[in-house]
């Protein structure tokens, strides 16, 4: 056993070139893993203002980071068992039987993943103190107090995890090499590969697939249907990446190759060759990085626009400093016992009792009510006997005025006309075009609105949500009434919208927790006495923290995940040169016998380099140009409009990850001519 | 006219430590006349490979001059080595060195393609080869499709296609069976024949005996050669194999 065990350690040694990229990938993504489950489990990070969204959006990391690191792992392994084969024949001829061969590979797996834990976990717990003040930076709090939070809790997990990740490796390397022969072994890297031939269905079906993609892409102009499409444009883009660079790079070769004049070229002829005969292996790979590529670019552009945009976000949503709701029941457009001069009062008194100064206030009307929503007409509960859960959506009412007053948006309605808002369907959002009849009277649609000035609170239930522009108060009323008698005791009330500016933002955002006890507390006296059915509160402080908590739980992520997808393609790239370097040398020994000089294979080595290396970047980048418009659309559901800022974001990643990649490709490249000189 | 002159050529091997030397040529002189076919025998360890890299001008030797064709291979640039290797001299190895990413078409072309000739140039000297070679309908065919023959007749065909001054040899049957051995030396002839100078390295009595004369090489040293003069393959192979025994029982030669 102690000889296995020596071996495996020499083995390690001596292979560094192939094991170190191993190891240290593996302690890489064990820090990453590390760092994300102790992110996801850490009470004092949840209890930090924003923090509320670590747990769910760091378990989502972690769960991708699970299944990036499988697959990553299992192609590295690939790569080095087809590097090592003729190695593992050499001791099969040398009367090394599979099981000691076995043996060795145990301990090789054994020492190799154990000091990829050991490493990885210090590595996580060293950067984890570093990312939990990322992250507290990122949500603007003050950082938590205590330096380290280690528990076995997150350590053996992760350990747990890699190991066993690892052994399954060790598993399948057993079961190929026990089903291998020995002159197999020896011979594996030698066979000789057909010439490919065009696929013209594929040629034809990644045309299609590709250009299918980016029509839509191109094409959707609303943002609702391109949230929608955007899964679909991804597929199909995904597809056509992959059919062309399989069928369509052996196209473009194969008619280089056909135009004599190009081809018998001493700088064309050994690059258009060796590329058409490896293309078949190496289309794939190509593919994958320029995917991986794209892949790394939305995410971490998406993120950080949604990031550095989110006080664009804030002052969409939240004009005004802070806003309540009372719902209450009024005949004939006034409130029993609820009249808006006394609300102001109370809002004025619980603000002079905290000692800050309001600028304004503004109050306005809105109904909130249920509905079943078939063949354009709206139906209370009880009308109609045939409804699907997903015909069920709420929704709220507003006069063309409030929806200026508190959008700043105009939009222009006759009396027989309204303007209606998607906001969110569970099922997939879908806009309502035509006309819409409401309590027997129809609605002409005259537009569909693409944000509504109503929403914070209400998003994200489990039923679909509309927002419903109506001309003037006349009609909001008389849908009232309609939807009072229909419901009977179900019905829904009108609710009081209040709106405060506070001269000083910062200043009440300080108080800010003891301003909404007092309100809630004033209110819920109010509501004992008279007929205020429900209320709600609402701050932009509140907001804030959520919306930095959201966008900057999202940006950390983006970026770290962004990062392992953009060390992936490195390694993939590391591993694919070092494998054509070998495969290469005696083809550039040859051509030198045959009298082609250090200068000449130098070019050549160049130009195919280059190629191999830069084709899926400028694919990458076709990819997100095209995909920028729908993009934007997309981002504009978030309430983000700026494109100007996004624009800028994606520019910066790109160029950003392009830099990066030149790095990758000079010390790659480097490693390749060593092997090949 | 003499197109290779070879004057007491020396190399000598110093370990990597610096120890101890290994004089592989202790001074060779021989010459090669135009149009001549010359095949240099000699057991592993004679410095027969030494001799070929360094008329190839892979290798330097330490002492000694090549002349090819009254050029001192010494004074040939670095950077001008690998052309003057193309333009020069033609190579057929033991183990066909063909490039199995191109078909043997292309593999043929390929000096013609470093040298930067036109595709016309190309084609007009491709056809007669490839139909003296017997290899017309096979040009399309990649390395790994045709048989050791067909391949070493491809790799003739490249090393013919410049018209090189010398053809080297390295072993060209060592890899055949004895069919396409034959089938190829009697190629060998056939390029002789139409005027092409060859230099082989063989240890194959057989691949010698097709040649017009034949050199041994022991211990560094060309110990003894034999002329073709009237005698056919046959007796010119009795020759040799008389030699060789004598060589190897470690006599003198009359």
């Amino acid at each position: 056993m102690r000889l296995y065990a020596k071996m495996a350690a020499q083995n390690i040694r001596s292979n560094a070139r192939f094991f170190a990229p191993r190891m240290g990938t593996e302690a890489g993504l064990i820090a990453c893993f590390y760092i994300m489950l102790t992110l996801a489990m850490d009470d004092r990070m949840r209890r930090v203002k924003g923090g509320e969204y670590l747990p769910t959006f760091m378990w989502m990391g972690v769960a991708v980071l699970a299944l990036l690191s499988a697959v990553l792992m299992l192609y590295i392994n690939r790569f080095l068992m087809k590097q090592r084969k003729r190695e593992f024949g050499v001791y099969n001829v040398l009367g090394m039987e599979k099981r000691h061969v076995g043996r060795v590979l145990f301990f090789e797996n054994l020492f190799s993943s154990l000091l990829s834990v050991a490493g990885g976990l210090g590595a996580g717990m060293i950067f984890y103190k570093l990312c939990s003040l990322v992250i507290c930076r990122l949500l603007q709090t003050d950082a938590v107090a205590g330096f380290y939070y280690v528990t076995p809790g997150t350590v053996i997990p992760t350990a747990v995890f890699f190991l066993l990740l690892d052994f399954c490796i060790f598993i399948f390397n057993r079961i190929s090499i026990a089903l291998m022969k020995p002159v197999e072994l020896l011979q594996s890297r030698s066979a000789g590969e057909k010439e490919p031939k065009v696929r013209w269905v594929m040629l034809g079906l990644g045309l299609v697939s590709l250009g299918s993609g980016y029509a839509i892409a191109l094409a959707t102009q609303s943002p609702l249907e391109a949230l929608a499409v955007f899964f679909l444009a991804v597929l199909l883009v995904i597809v056509g990446t992959y059919f062309l660079f399989v069928a369509g790079s052996i196209f473009v070769l194969k008619t280089l190759k056909k135009n004599e004049n190009f081809y018998y070229r001493s700088q064309n002829m050994p690059a258009v060759a060796g590329l058409l005969y490896r293309m078949k292996q190496n289309a794939v790979g190509l593919a994958s990085i320029a995917i991986l590529a794209t892949g790394v670019l939305v995410m971490i552009s998406t993120t950080v626009t949604l990031y550095a945009g989110y006080e664009g976000v804030l002052n969409k949503n939240y004009p005004q400093n802070l806003y309540f709701e009372a719902g209450f029941s009024k005949e004939d457009g006034t409130s029993q016992s609820l009249s808006p001069e006394e609300l102001e009062r109370m809002v004025r008194g619980t603000a002079d009792k905290n000692g800050v100064e309001i600028k304004a206030i503004e109050q306005n009307e809105y109904l909130y009510a249920a509905y079943l929503l078939q063949d354009h007409t709206l139906y209370v509960s009880g009308e109609v006997d045939d409804y699907n859960m997903t015909d069920v959506g709420n929704y709220f009412f507003i006069t063309a005025d409030t929806y200026h007053k508190l959008s700043g948006d105009t939009v222009d309605l006759a009396k027989q006309e309204i303007a209606v808002c998607s906001m969110y369907d569970p099922s997939g959002i879908k806009d309502i075009t035509g006309t819409l009849t409401i309590h027997g009277t129809a609605y002409d649609i005259r537009q569909n609105l693409y944000h509504f000035p109503i929403s914070a609170s209400y998003l994200a239930s489990s039923f679909a949500c509309y927002g419903v522009v109506v001309s003037d108060e006349q009609v909001l009323n008389d849908i009232y009434l309609a939807q009072k008698e229909a419901n009977g005791k179900y019905a829904s009330e009108m609710t009081r919208r209040i709106a405060v500016t506070f001269a000083d933002y910062d200043k009440a955002a300080a108080v800010g927790d003891s301003l909404d006890a007092d309100l809630r507390a004033a209110l819920k006296e109010m509501s004992d006495e008279g007929d205020v059915i429900q209320y709600n509160l609402n701050t932009r402080w509140n907001a804030k923290e959520a919306l930095l908590g959201m966008f900057g739980t999202l940006l950390f992520l983006g970026v770290l995940l962004g990062a392992v997808c953009l060390f992936a393609t490195a390694l993939i790239i590391y591993y694919k040169q070092i494998s054509e370097g070998y495969e290469d040398r005696s083809r550039f020994q040859i051509m030198e016998k045959i009298g082609m000089s250090h200068q000449e294979v130098k070019q050549t080595i160049r130009k195919q380099v280059l190629l191999v290396f830069f084709l899926p970047l400028a694919v990458a980048g076709l990819h997100m140009a095209v995909v920028f418009p729908l993009l934007t659309r997309i981002m504009r559901v978030l309430m983000l409009f700026s494109v100007k800022l996004f624009a800028c974001c994606t520019l910066g990643t790109f160029t950003v990850f392009a830099l990066v990649y030149v790095l990758i490709y000079l010390g790659t490249s480097k490693t390749y001519y060593q092997i090949v000189r | 006219m003499e197109i290779l002159k070879v004057s007491d050529l020396k190399k000598t091997y110093t370990s990597r430590m610096g120890g101890s030397q290994v004089q592989a040529l202790k001074g060779v002189t021989f010459s090669v006349e135009t149009g001549e076919y010359v095949a240099i025998m000699g057991e592993s360890g004679s410095g027969k490979t030494t001799l070929l890299n360094i008329l190839a001008a892979l290798d330097k030797p330490t002492g000694g001059s090549v002349m090819l064709d009254e050029k001192n291979l010494a004074e040939v640039k670095d950077s001008a080595l690998a052309s003057f290797r193309r333009e020069n001299l033609g190579f057929v190895f033991q183990e066909f060195n063909l490039l199995d990413t191109f078909s043997l078409r292309d593999n043929i072309l390929l000096p013609l393609v470093l040298s930067g000739k036109s595709v016309a140039e190309m084609k007009e000297k491709l056809a007669p080869i490839a139909a003296s070679l017997g290899i017309e309908k096979i040009l399309d065919k990649y390395p790994y499709e045709v048989s050791g023959g067909q391949k070493q007749r491809a790799a003739a065909a490249r090393a013919l296609i410049t018209h090189p001054k010398i053809i080297l040899a390295d072993e060209p049957t060592g890899a055949l069976d004895s069919q396409s051995s034959s089938d190829l030396l009697r190629v060998f002839e056939q390029m002789n024949r139409d005027g092409q100078t060859i230099l082989m390295v063989t240890h194959s009595t057989d691949a010698a005996s097709h040649a017009n004369r034949v050199l041994f090489i022991r211990d560094g040293v060309v110990f003894h050669q034999i002329y073709r003069g009237d005698c056919t393959n046959e007796q010119l192979y009795q020759k040799i194999s008389d030699t060789l025994t004598m060589l190897r029982k470690g006599g003198e030669v009359r």
